[in-house]
């Protein structure tokens, strides 16, 4: 784990290649990384190519900056590119003061003390997450009710770890926990709506964050399972008001390596890029591009 | 009329009075006899008796056929028709005040809502309102957070659906602020009611709709946000595939503002533009009849193809206003009526004026419990209504039913809400065993006006479709009622606050590229009816004068037309089918594409998607002429009288057009299709009634056009004073294709075409279109000249097309699937 202050460059290009012409394309982005207590944004900025004609950007009802690319200039080719430089400073979480709560005296306490707004939307089900009996019983077999907390947090996320198979293609937007838990397998976007939705069942508010993570193994170590450029995990509010970061894909709570873009109820609030294009063109491909680069720390 | 006035002798009302479904309360009688209100209505169904108000039932159904008064989807091509009770429910001034009082009341609160829900959410951040029961709602827009002002009036337009209980109390059942429909069914309702008992509305002084109109006009100019004098609203629709396209097309007309579907709108530069021909113009309100998951296809349902994306993100800019704002959905909630005493109390600090049913949300523990214990007894209603299917009546349950359902909100108990059932009052409904109670609900509704609302005086009601119905749902095949509201009962409204900001000066609407096809259709498909017609006709009359002399020349002519007949309509002439029968499937058959009943159909049809321009006369001559067309005479019956019917229909149409249309753009493309197709009939009709010089039946042939193209008489004044050809063959061409002063010729109608695209600024093809005109100058070769001037009339009609009736391209979305990126080492 890498904890204290990182610097990096992210580069985000998404690239969308058609066979005619696009008469017009409008484009919503969550691409920028969020200011945070423990992440600076020290620049960012969004470009289209060929130019749009109007680019805005507006905190969205998740605090999200979301950005509005207008383009009515005819081409067959449409890149956006995101480029940030953000520098993260993250501390493990204390783990023993959360176990000083169970996971049903947590639920309770965050159902009295926090913002009941964020209690409940983010204990309710969602679009993409909804909790049947099958993640039910998942659940349960990790978030015992009487179970210290911090310990049940970190169970659950080395339990997905090792349940799940990390494979690509398997899965879609369109597949449910339930298959999910079927199947055994599937990418980062899916094991942290598993994690979203085992935390729900129980009655813990609990976010999909979306963003990157540095994938360049330290020296030494072993390289990162489910290397994404773009990657999701979860996210729990604890009974201190503090939101506590875990990514089921790598078996840990986040670190310095993870740069946080967007969160939201589940991946269909934060989808990084979606567009409506007019166009008669048959075919087109897509091609996505992220490098998140280490800089030298400033002075 | 006095409250002493003896109460009417009528068998009809003592039937009704003793009738044993009348509920507790009645909206016509009470303990004592005919409430005061409405006596001078039961003085006309005593007067008037069963046959009486059987005729006007049937007046009413005929005249909604005649303007076309439909509702729901249409299935098959045939949309049901409104439904309509003759007898109006009159309301009591008093009632209507207090009811309208409640309903302002209820209004500023829900505005009040809406702000708070997408700016602050101080409501749910001190529980007044338990978050749950909002956030769980679909209708909460999370896209439309802090897209208004909430300093503003946002809530420009409210419904609100109400019903009387057994004490006679209004309750408020359900509110619909989502896309309110209706106010045009009311005005429509009204218009018909008004008419069939033309008596009793003369004599009653009631508080007329059209003022609410007025208003709304005022408010969603109002609504504008940009600088302009004279602010651009467009009613943006779903199309005519949409369940309450009339209800739209009519309260278009009323406002005095464009329909307007996904393809007529672009976003562009953060604003929203209406497309006119090449141009764009700035749109400053958009009046949304798609629903909030459907409008923006860039923020929610990616395959909404009546949605127009960047409208939010304009709305956001304040570059457009939406009206109702895209969240105000979350107000149709049935959990919010459950907590609308203490939300009033935070917000107004004033208790409610108009209540509902009690009402509990199983998201709470307490009301949970309450309601799971009394299922059987409740109405329960998800939070999330989609469809009317989706309430239930605990009382038509089956134990298992129960179960199930307790099981259900048991799980997702915030998704769930109890209410009492309503013990609605009964009207009397007009059947043809007499008056029937039907249980009763109002839809009323509401426009902002100054820093209160102004209601529709009375509103939509709507009465169930059976006797023994306890609830009223528009699923059901209800019945419309006129609500009738005395004009006292509006006086009271201070002048100041129902003055409309006036349009400055009225502009041509601009016509966007599906209007200028449709127009265009339209003007062709009537054209092709009538030629068609004539056609047949002057066909048919050959046909009965020789059919039976075969081997003369007259046969030979008759043959010559049929053949012409198919090749000009496309309906082929089956072996051995008769000309009477072939002629009359020409005319009748409305699946025999091309022929006359087929392209009137097509034309109704394309007239309903720009209903807001038709005038109202136009709805009964279409009306006439598709019964016309779908009466099935007697094979060996005259085909005659029904095609001068037909032409009747088809020049009381044309009379409209050109006596009744203001000579704008719409008119000219409405115009240009007519000339085009009368052009290219005529060309085709020549062209394929071409006989070879000497043939015995030539001169016959060429009598039979000249009639078909209401020529004739002018070619025998002609031959007669000696300025024209003798021979009818000889006189064709001049008279058909070259003569100016004609109207039924070519160059008339290029001449005219030409005028119709300078109307719409099209200058070039205007020009194009006279330049067609030398071409046809030349007189032999005439079967190639003719068929060179069909390529030419045909290039033009697309070249038309391509330069006025451009649809944007396909939308598709784009959306990257997770986790595709390439792996970064």
């Amino acid at each position: 784990m890498i904890h204290g202050p990182r610097r990096y460059l992210v580069r985000h290009v998404t690239r969308y290649t058609y066979d005619d012409v696009l008469e017009a394309c409008y484009n919503r982005g969550l691409l920028q990384p969020r200011e945070l207590p423990f992440q600076r944004v020290l620049s960012s900025e969004v470009v289209a190519t060929p130019p749009s004609e109007l680019v805005t950007t507006h905190r969205d009802y998740f605090g999200n900056a979301s950005v509005y690319l207008e383009c009515r200039t005819p081409t067959t080719e449409l890149e956006v590119a995101a480029t940030s430089v953000v520098q993260v400073d993250r501390q493990p979480p204390d783990l023993a003061a959360l176990d000083a709560w169970t996971v049903a005296g947590a639920a309770a306490a965050v159902a009295a003390g926090a913002d009941p707004v964020d209690v409940a939307e983010f204990t309710l089900p969602s679009p993409l997450v909804v909790s049947g009996p099958a993640v039910r019983a998942y659940a349960a077999s990790v978030l015992a009710p009487e179970r210290p907390f911090g310990e049940a947090v970190a169970a659950l996320t080395h339990r997905i770890f090792e349940d799940f198979r990390y494979r690509q293609g398997t899965t879609s937007v369109r597949t449910t926990l339930a298959e999910l838990l079927e199947q055994r397998q599937g990418v980062c976007q899916d094991f942290a709506h598993l994690a979203v939705g085992c935390l729900r069942s129980v009655g813990l508010p609990a976010r999909y964050v979306s963003g990157y993570l540095e994938t360049a193994p330290p020296p030494g170590r072993e390289k990162l399972q489910g290397a994404d450029a773009t990657h999701a995990w979860a996210s729990v509010l604890t009974p201190s008001g503090e939101w506590l970061d875990l990514d089921p894909t790598n078996d840990h709570f986040t670190d310095s390596r993870y740069i946080v873009t967007a969160w939201g109820r589940d991946f269909s609030d934060v989808s990084p890029l979606r567009g409506v294009v007019f166009t008669e063109a048959g075919t087109s491909t897509l091609t996505v591009e992220v490098d998140v680069d280490p800089l030298p720390l400033a002075d | 009329m006095s409250a002493q006035a003896a109460e009417p002798a009528s068998a009809l009302l003592d039937a009704y009075r003793r009738h044993p479904a009348r509920a507790g309360v009645d909206e016509l009688l009470d303990e004592a006899g005919t409430r005061p209100h409405a006596e001078a209505l039961a003085a006309t169904i005593a007067a008037t008796g069963l046959p009486g108000l059987l005729a006007a039932r049937a007046e009413a159904a005929a005249l909604v056929a005649d303007e076309g008064i439909t509702y729901g989807a249409a299935d098959s091509g045939v949309r049901a028709p409104w439904l309509i009770d003759p007898l109006p429910l009159p309301l009591d001034a008093a009632d209507w005040a207090g009811l309208e009082r409640g309903l302002a009341q209820r209004a500023v609160l829900l505005d009040a809502v809406l702000a708070d829900l997408y700016s602050t959410r101080a409501l749910l951040r001190g529980r007044v309102l338990p978050p749950a029961a909002v956030l769980s709602h679909p209708g909460f827009t999370r896209p439309a957070d802090q897209v208004d002002d909430p300093k503003r009036r946002q809530l420009v337009l409210t419904a609100t659906d109400l019903g009387r209980d057994a004490a006679g109390t209004w309750r408020v059942i359900s509110d619909r602020t989502q896309a309110p429909a209706g106010a045009g069914y009311t005005m429509a309702t009204r218009r018909i009611v008004s008419r069939v008992l033309a008596g009793l509305h003369r004599t009653s002084d009631l508080a007329r709709l059209r003022g609410f109109f007025h208003t709304m006009t005022g408010a969603l100019l109002d609504a504008s946000q940009g600088g302009s004098e004279t602010p651009r609203v467009v009613l943006l629709s779903p199309g005519s595939s949409s369940e309450t396209i009339f209800d739209q097309g009519l309260l278009a007309t009323m406002l005095g503002f464009p329909l307007a579907e996904a393809d007529d709108l672009v976003a562009s530069q953060g604003r929203v533009w209406l497309r006119a021909g090449d141009a764009l113009e700035p749109v400053d309100v958009v009046l949304r009849r798609v629903d909030a998951p459907l409008c923006d296809p860039l923020e929610f349902r990616g395959n909404s193809e009546v949605g127009l994306p960047g409208m939010i993100e304009a709305a956001r800019r304040r570059a457009v206003t939406v009206v109702n704002p895209v969240g105000a959905g979350v107000l149709d909630n049935p959990a919010l009526i459950a907590h609308l005493q203490p939300v009033a109390q935070a917000l107004l600090g004033e208790d409610l004026l108009l209540d509902s049913p009690a009402t509990w949300w199983c998201g709470d523990d307490a009301s949970r419990s309450h309601v799971l214990a009394r299922l059987e007894r409740l109405v329960i209603k998800p939070v999330a209504r989609s469809g009317p299917s989706a309430v239930r009546y605990g009382w038509l349950l089956s134990a298992a039913e129960r179960a199930e359902l307790a099981a259900r909100i048991g799980d997702e108990p915030w998704a769930w809400c109890g209410q009492e059932p309503v013990e609605l009052s009964t009207a009397p409904v007009v059947t043809s065993g007499g008056l029937e109670p039907r249980r009763f609900v109002l839809r009323a509704f509401g426009v902002a006006a100054g820093d209160s609302y102004d209601f529709l005086p009375g509103g939509l009601g709507r009465v169930a479709a059976g006797v023994g119905e306890r609830t009223v749902s528009s699923a059901s095949g209800t019945l419309a009622k006129d609500v009738w509201v005395p004009a006292s009962a509006t006086e009271r409204v201070e002048p100041e606050r129902v003055r409309p900001r006036l349009v400055v000066a009225p502009r041509e609407s601009a016509v966007p590229p599906r209007v200028a096809r449709t127009l265009m259709t339209i003007g062709a498909l009537a054209e092709r009816a009538e030629g068609t017609a004539r056609l047949v006709k002057v066909a048919d009359d050959l046909a009965e004068d020789f059919s039976a002399r075969p081997g003369t020349p007259g046969a030979a002519a008759s043959a010559h037309l049929l053949e012409a007949v198919s090749r000009i309509t496309g309906v082929e002439h089956w072996y051995a089918e008769s000309a009477l029968g072939y002629l009359t499937r020409v005319a009748l058959d409305a699946s025999a594409t091309g022929g006359v009943h087929s392209s009137a159909r097509l034309m109704t049809a394309e007239a309903q998607e720009v209903r807001d321009l038709m005038s109202v006369d136009i709805w009964s001559v279409f009306s006439r002429l598709e019964r016309t067309l779908a009466a099935r005479p007697a094979l060996d019956e005259a085909l005659q009288p029904l095609l001068a019917d037909v032409l009747e229909s088809l020049l009381a149409y044309a009379g409209i057009v050109a006596q009744s249309m203001v000579r704008d753009s719409s008119w000219a493309f409405l115009d240009a299709g007519g000339r085009l197709e009368r052009a290219r009939h005529t060309v085709s009709l020549l062209r394929h009634t071409l006989v070879a010089d000497g043939d015995p039946s030539a001169e016959l042939v060429a009598d039979t056009v000249l009639r078909a193209g209401e020529s004739i008489i002018t070619h025998r004044r002609r031959a007669a004073a000696g300025t024209g050809p003798a021979r009818a063959a000889e006189s064709v061409r001049p008279l058909l294709v070259h003569d100016l002063s004609n109207p039924r010729s070519v160059a008339h109608q290029l001449a005219a075409l030409a005028a119709d695209l300078r109307l719409v600024g099209d200058e070039r093809l205007a020009a194009q279109a006279e330049s067609l005109l030398p071409s046809v100058d030349a007189a032999d070769d005439a079967g190639e000249r003719l068929d060179r001037l069909a390529e030419a009339l045909n290039a033009l009609g697309a070249r038309i097309a391509s330069r006025h009736f451009v649809r944007q391209a396909t939308r598709r979305t784009a959306e990257p699937t997770w986790s595709t990126p390439r792996q970064v080492v």
